[in-house]
């Protein structure tokens, strides 16, 4: 919140996490620049980039926050959660563990910025389903118990990246815009910062849908 | 520096090498000799282990005319070892979580400078190079349970690994695996701390580390550092976090990587850190225009990708900035 810059009209930050390996930093290429690399080299700390959408006539600015997976870095990167507005929550639909680890990554997610609003459950590697470790079941049941959007997605044939992407911006903007109808002073605080959400985090929970939306 | 040269010139800088010549055949062949065995107790599964137990003992075990008479004979294997024990100290317990830091490896090892040819593909040298890379970092996380494996290990150990398979003296070459063993350990031995979690908030974690960057920074160029942690916010966090874990081996191409590090390991007055951090101060200065005229998205994307720069001019500016306030500061009290 404290890094805006530029005339933008909104500005988001989000961040991806999740276990090592499951394709994080690939998401983020394909989303960023459309590419996608094979031998990418493992995220150390946090990595950066900014993409511009525009939604409803307006333009948004996500600046996203692609961290490291190792569980040694989680001390270090969770001060990059500080601010973040969305997340989506990787994991890797060919591999199991990183499936179960979810859930000690949405504890970190409440632990370090209850402002959190807009979450979304990533099965990456979709592209895999010959080796398939993860039901979209599972998958789907997961995000509901927890309250989150879900979706597969494939970096590498770029199944998905662009829109689960965009359904967590534009969740952020609805929740801003709607906060903004409902509140004056939120609406000042809004215009300073340009990165600003919902302070009640549960109220917001309860009236978010979800959202499944599968490939495959 | 040629690249034999260079070997032999690392492992004296790091010590492993004594400076009398005439003990470096001796010293070299214990060493390997201790690595061997090292790897012989600690890198065996434990059925394996059992296996080769039971092969000493039949030597003796075994009746003499070969029939096998009444139940065959099964393994000993005590409860605790069981590979269903829930024991810590069962020897299962300890190799499953080992399998668990070896997939990590192996991940890691495969998108180690995917650029060149001598790590990655599919060729035999390359997967000879992953094997003995796996080797090393796998015995250093069984010999140093706490920390075990952490990412960014793979990328301090390349450099070492290549320059020291790399030697033009084959017996050296053929002995890279064991060698760069024992230099990867007494590297390390300076910084290993930066990748222990549990003391990330110590005076010798890595925010600590960090926090003398920018001390460094503000004691050569108050302008720069205060544009960068205070108009712009770009914390050494964000950039240098990676700068300093894996001793700048993401930041560059791996010619200036090697050049670099004949600097870190070179410097005669002062520890590989305060070379390090000179370097990565350095690294700030040089790009001083362009940082003092950029925003936080602007100066953080230049810093996390790091533009091609002329090494020897880098390494120039880092020679010639003043000492880290703080370290000075301490070694006046001590």
């Amino acid at each position: 919140m404290e890094e805006e810059v530029g005339g933008e009209e909104y500005l988001f930050k989000v961040v991806l996490i999740g276990d090592s390996a499951v394709g994080k930093s690939n998401l983020l290429s394909r989303f960023a620049r459309n590419e996608f690399d094979p031998n990418n080299k493992a995220t150390i700390g946090v990595e950066f980039l900014t993409q511009e959408l525009e939604i409803d006539g307006k333009m948004v600015k996500a600046q996203i926050w692609d961290t490291a997976g190792q569980e040694r870095f989680r001390a270090v990167t969770s001060a990059y959660y500080r601010g973040a507005v969305g997340a989506l929550i990787v994991y890797d639909i060919s591999r199991k563990t990183t499936f179960e680890s979810v859930k000690r990554w949405l504890d970190e997610l409440t632990t370090h910025c209850e402002t959190t609003v807009a979450r979304m459950l990533v099965g990456n590697k979709c592209d895999l389903e010959d080796i398939r470790d993860v039901s979209v079941e599972d998958g789907k049941s997961l995000a509901e118990e927890e309250g989150l959007f879900f979706m597969e997605t494939s970096a590498l044939n770029a199944t998905n990246v662009q829109t689960a992407f965009e359904m967590v911006i534009r969740e952020i903007y609805s929740n801003v815009s709607r906060k903004v109808l409902n509140s004056d002073s939120y609406k000042a605080e809004l215009s300073v910062n340009r990165v600003n959400l919902v302070k009640n985090g549960a109220d917001s929970r309860k009236s978010r849908m979800n959202l499944s939306c599968c490939a495959g | 520096m040629g690249d034999g040269l260079r070997a032999t010139a690392w492992k004296l800088l790091l010590g492993y090498l004594p400076p009398s010549r005439d003990l470096w055949e001796k010293e070299l062949i214990e060493n390997r000799l201790k690595y061997a065995k090292l790897k012989e107790e600690l890198l065996v599964s434990p059925s394996q282990l059992t296996r080769k137990k039971v092969g000493a003992l039949s030597y003796c075990d075994h009746p003499a005319d070969g029939v096998v008479a009444g139940p065959l004979k099964r393994h000993e294997i005590s409860e605790e070892d069981h590979p269903l024990s829930l024991g810590k100290a069962s020897v299962w317990h300890q190799y499953f979580q080992h399998t668990e830091t070896a997939e990590q490896i192996d991940r890691d090892l495969q998108r180690t400078h995917p650029d060149l040819k001598f790590f990655s593909g599919d060729s035999s040298f390359s997967r000879k190079h992953r094997e003995s890379m796996r080797s090393i970092l796998l015995l250093f996380a069984k010999l140093n349970p706490v920390i075990r494996y952490v990412q960014g290990m793979n990328e301090v150990l390349a450099p070492i690994y290549y320059v020291f398979s790399t030697d033009t003296n084959e017996q050296n070459a053929a002995n890279a695996e064991a060698d760069s063993f024992s230099c990867f350990v007494r590297l390390l031995s300076d910084s290993v701390d930066h990748f222990c979690e549990q003391l990330d908030n110590s005076a010798v974690g890595i925010l600590s580390t960090l926090s003398r960057l920018s001390e460094l920074l503000k004691a050569n160029d108050e302008e720069l550092w205060r544009h960068l942690e205070f108009t712009t916010k770009v914390k050494p966090q964000y950039y240098a976090f990676r700068w300093i874990t894996l001793l700048l081996t993401q930041e560059f191409n791996f010619q200036c990587i090697m050049r670099i590090w004949d600097s870190l390991l070179s410097s005669p007055y002062e520890t590989l850190q305060d070379m390090l951090l000179k370097i990565c101060c350095a690294m700030l200065l040089c790009l001083k225009s362009r940082l003092l005229s950029g925003d936080f998205v602007a100066n953080l994307k230049l810093l996390q990708n790091y533009p091609d720069i002329n090494i020897e001019h880098l390494l120039q500016v880092a020679r010639d900035l003043s000492s880290d306030p703080s370290t000075y500061r301490l070694s006046l009290t001590l």
